[in-house]
């Protein structure tokens, strides 16, 4: 059956034939089109162990949008190829409904970053390539050993979670785990920071925008019941680990010189936020939360990324140092990416801070808004690393030659993510579907 | 033009006009003054249609039901007078910046403000209300990071920072309301229907105080004052601050007046306490902005003190102040910022003997000075003097210590004059040439106006004030 994801599947295979023509970037541009319409028209992966609903719907039809935004950033081949096979295996994961279609999918998303990333050229990028490999082998691995208790205490792989016994609670935390191992969660980060600030930010973008927000929605989707029906044990845990992730992302931020590395433990404190959809699981609002925070963070976190890649490689920037002034190089740019990271920051009007705002809403509304506080002062102090980036961009005199680049695709990607950060921003209603 | 458009378009306007302008193009400085006496003319046509009792409906949109984040616009008297003072110092801080340099970008920031603080005192939906409130800070950190004085990324951060940490208890307290109410709108909810009042009325306080500022969470304003240019100045101490205590009287004194009543000598004694510490503070200050950045927190103070008697007459009063203090403190800031363009120096010692060398600006210097130290004949006469008659009423004969607030401003205002504009003719001042602008001058002298105008007829405003709190009951009665 035709659908959003054999489109995408069947033209990354086609894709390999194309390398080195100028038809490549056309034709990945045009399945996502055909397969934003076809995501538009309803039409699911038919396979037993995936099924769609609205909001899916909505998130997949976001995800072609970055998608598309990303492919039209990207200039290697291989890549742009790759990034059509992360689109597929998104959506397979975003459909999943039981354990075993999830661990299939996710695994299959797991790979393709780990291919993504083997694309190295230079010694750093190795190191972030190694480094994110082991990790994925590492979640894999605890996931595994988490699916083999789970097993053993007799749940069936082909239906919901379900927690009837001692075997499957502890099977299911294991696999938990080995999510958040993915979503960087503390103590399970350590990888995050080095791999995402190392590897080409065209590859980051998509690890920490695309991978990771996927996985969060559809790690929420499955999981969700389970939390709920343990929940007087996950409450105290999800709310530690999502305070002292947020806590911990954000001082480590304050501290870095280096661009990319301030974004990537933004991105962790950014998955404590998400954490606190789990935390709330209680409330009506978790879903709507973790829903909107992905929609806000996929816009925010690729677009960053995407002008990192436009700094390092056609400005040869890659410190806090190095950027100032930027704006009198390049306004554009230095536009956008202001934007991105006030919505990273939380500041209205912009995708993230309804992103955030629903997050703690829901928070609030499960009765523990004292976690939101903590939670809430840390988001306020983060605009202390994103309002310095901002700092650096307008305030301070710029010292280095002007230099005229002609950047046409990448702006216009810019724009795409600019304008999903700030319809988000204003128009609700479009995620509040249920 | 409706009511939404006055918010949206400024912020699309900017966002096109930063797209075609750049440099000294002064296209976004004729537009942003049609567009501020555009707003000016929308805010006076709002008090005909005005109902004497309740909120003029203004329409809904973007509505999401499910959590009630609908941008409702509503409008009642209060919001009407903050939005008739907004729109007029927005056009006097567009004449006074006339010869701003690098000015497209500059005036593009303040069309952004404009939208932005229009939605604060028309949306009467609390998720929305926060959004326009935080949004302010936006135009305000590049308007104090770029164009500001030597240290001004420093008072840029700071004051960001600060306000937006204080901005998290706000809406925490929002959130706290919609779980309790089941409502974000402000004129559904009732102090009755919150199982923890308490609890919100202290994230409320605490956020709306920084804001004000009163003591102890003043200390981004004197840094935030000083470095930023002085238009800004006028922006921050007009309408931002007003924002705090439009809040305060709107979200914790007349949402939940039990609790306020409960607190109400924390209030008292905070109000007090940075009327006079920041009076002394302004007068030990040799810097002459930062001294009168302190001025300024020190009314503020006068403006608290008003809010915390809770009373009828008390908050008109604090109203009163409020616009009183807005027109005082905006020549003091603009004079002060044209003294340091031209001599290069902040401190006063560096000035003295300005009179000579230009009467005019002197002289609205003093007059506004006169009203700051509550001259009779000017609005700070007033604004003192009733908020002392109601301080009197509520709390009793002690409250005349108030009184003395005013004469620690007489104290730093005359030693002010003695230093800067009589006194001997300093090396400095002998070399300078003071010309001026004649679109800056001319919002000086429109400022002068309003403060002797409204200081002899105080029943023009307390006319208007005065029926914004006929519909609560408290204590008292007008003056």
């Amino acid at each position: 059956m035709i659908s959003a994801f054999s489109i995408l599947f069947l033209v990354a295979l086609l894709s390999i034939s194309l390398h080195r023509s100028i038809w490549l970037k056309p034709t990945a541009l045009l399945a996502l089109l055909v397969s934003a319409y076809f995501t538009f028209n309803g039409a699911s992966v038919i396979l037993t162990g995936f099924a769609s609903n609205e909001s899916i719907r909505l998130f997949e039809l976001i995800l072609e949008v970055v998608l598309f935004a990303l492919v039209l950033h990207i200039e290697e081949d291989i890549t742009i190829t790759q990034t059509l096979f992360v689109g597929a295996a998104s959506i397979l994961l975003l459909q999943s409904v039981n354990i075993l279609s999830f661990v299939i999918s996710f695994e299959a998303l797991s790979i393709i970053s780990i291919v993504l990333v083997s694309y190295i050229q230079t010694k750093e990028q190795a190191e972030g390539a190694v480094k994110m490999f082991i990790a994925a082998a590492l979640a894999t691995g605890i996931l595994f050993l988490g699916l083999m208790f789970y097993v053993i205490g007799g749940g069936d792989l082909l239906s919901a979670v379900e927690s009837k016994n001692i075997f499957e609670v502890i099977g299911l935390s294991i696999m938990l785990a080995g999510v958040f191992y993915k979503l960087t969660i503390v103590p399970f980060h350590g990888w995050a920071a080095d791999s995402y600030a190392l590897v080409r930010h065209s590859h980051a973008a998509i690890l920490t925008g695309i991978a990771k927000t996927v996985v969060a929605l559809a790690s929420f989707k499955i999981f969700a019941p389970f939390i709920m029906a343990n929940i007087e044990l996950y409450v105290p845990l999800l709310a530690t680990l999502a305070v002292v992730t947020i806590t911990l992302g954000n001082f480590l931020a304050l501290f870095q010189k280096s661009i990319a590395k301030i974004l990537s433990y933004s991105s962790i404190a950014h998955a404590g936020y998400m954490l606190l959809a789990f935390m709330a699981v209680k409330s009506e609002y978790a879903k709507d939360g973790i829903l909107y925070m992905s929609i806000a963070y996929i816009f925010m976190q690729s677009a960053a990324f995407l002008v990192l890649d436009i700094l390092r490689k056609n400005y040869n920037i890659s410190t806090l140092e190095e950027l100032k002034g930027f704006a009198s190089q390049n306004r554009i740019v230095a536009f956008f990416f202001t934007i991105q990271l006030f919505s990273l920051a939380g500041i209205p009007l912009l995708a993230g801070f309804l992103g955030k705002a629903v997050v703690f809403y829901a928070g609030v509304d499960a009765g523990l808004w004292y976690v939101v506080l903590i939670a809430l002062l840390n988001s306020a102090l983060s605009v202390g690393y994103y309002a310095w980036i901002v700092k650096g961009i307008y305030f301070d005199a710029f010292s280095s030659k002007k230099i005229y680049i002609k950047i046409a695709l990448p702006i216009f990607a810019q724009l795409i993510l600019f304008v999903g950060t700030v319809y988000f921003g204003i128009f609700a209603s479009t995620v509040f579907i249920g | 033009m409706s009511a939404i458009e006055f918010i949206f378009a400024p912020l699309v306007l900017a966002l096109v006009l930063s797209l075609v302008t750049r440099g000294n193009n002064s296209l976004s400085k004729y537009i942003s003054l049609i567009l501020f006496a555009f707003m000016l003319s929308f805010s006076i046509n709002l008090f005909s249609q005005l109902p004497s009792k309740g909120y003029l409906d203004l329409g809904s949109f973007l509505a999401v039901k499910k959590f009630d984040f609908i941008l409702t616009l509503q409008v009642d008297q209060l919001s009407v007078v903050m939005l008739v003072l907004t729109s007029s110092l927005l056009i006097l801080v567009a004449l006074s910046s006339w010869s701003m340099k690098n000015q497209a970008m500059y005036f593009n920031l303040l069309i952004a403000f404009s939208g932005a603080i229009f939605g604060v005192f028309m949306s009467t939906n609390f998720l929305w209300f926060f959004i326009f409130w935080e949004l302010t800070l936006v135009p305000m950190y590049f308007l104090v990071g770029i164009w500001g004085a030597e240290r001004r990324v420093y008072a840029a951060v700071k004051f960001f920072l600060y306000t937006h940490v204080a901005s998290m208890f706000i809406i925490l307290a929002f959130f706290l309301i919609h779980k309790e109410s089941g409502t974000f709108d402000m004129t559904l909810v009732k102090e009755s229907l919150l199982l923890s009042p308490v609890l919100i009325w202290w994230l409320l306080f605490i956020g709306f105080a920084v804001k004000l500022p009163i003591f102890p969470f003043h200390t981004w304003l004197p840094d935030a004052h000083v470095q930023a240019p002085a238009p800004i100045s006028v922006l921050l101490a007009g309408v931002l601050l007003k924002m705090g205590a439009y809040a305060m009287i709107r979200m914790v004194i007349l949402l939940l007046p039990e609790t306020s009543q409960q607190y109400a000598w924390i209030i008292l004694a905070l109000g007090l306490i940075t009327l006079f510490y920041s009076g002394f503070m302004a007068i030990y200050e040799t810097h002459l902005k930062k001294m009168v950045a302190y001025s300024s927190i020190s009314h503020m103070g006068l403006v608290v003190i008003a809010i915390s008697t809770m009373s009828y007459a008390g908050l008109s009063a604090a109203v009163y102040e409020m616009l009183g203090h807005a027109f005082i403190i905006a020549p003091l800031f603009l004079i002060a910022g044209f003294l340091h363009h031209k001599t290069g120096s902040w401190q006063m010692q560096d000035m003295g003997g300005i009179m000579q060398k230009a009467p005019y600006i002197s002289a609205i210097f003093v007059l506004a000075g006169l009203g700051a130290l509550g001259l009779p004949g000017t609005m700070g006469f007033v604004g003192e003097l009733s908020i002392l008659i109601s301080a009197i009423k509520a709390d009793g004969v002690w409250m005349a210590v108030v009184a003395l607030g005013s004469m620690v401003g007489a104290g730093y205002i005359i030693w002010m004059f003695r230093r800067v504009v009589y006194g001997e003719m300093s090396e400095i001042v002998q070399k300078t040439k003071f010309s001026m602008n004649p679109m800056e001058f001319l919002s000086l002298i429109i400022f002068a106006i309003a403060i002797v105008l409204f200081g002899l007829f105080p029943n023009i405003l307390f006319d208007i004030i005065n029926p914004i709190f006929v519909q609560y009951t408290f204590l008292g009665g007008a003056l």
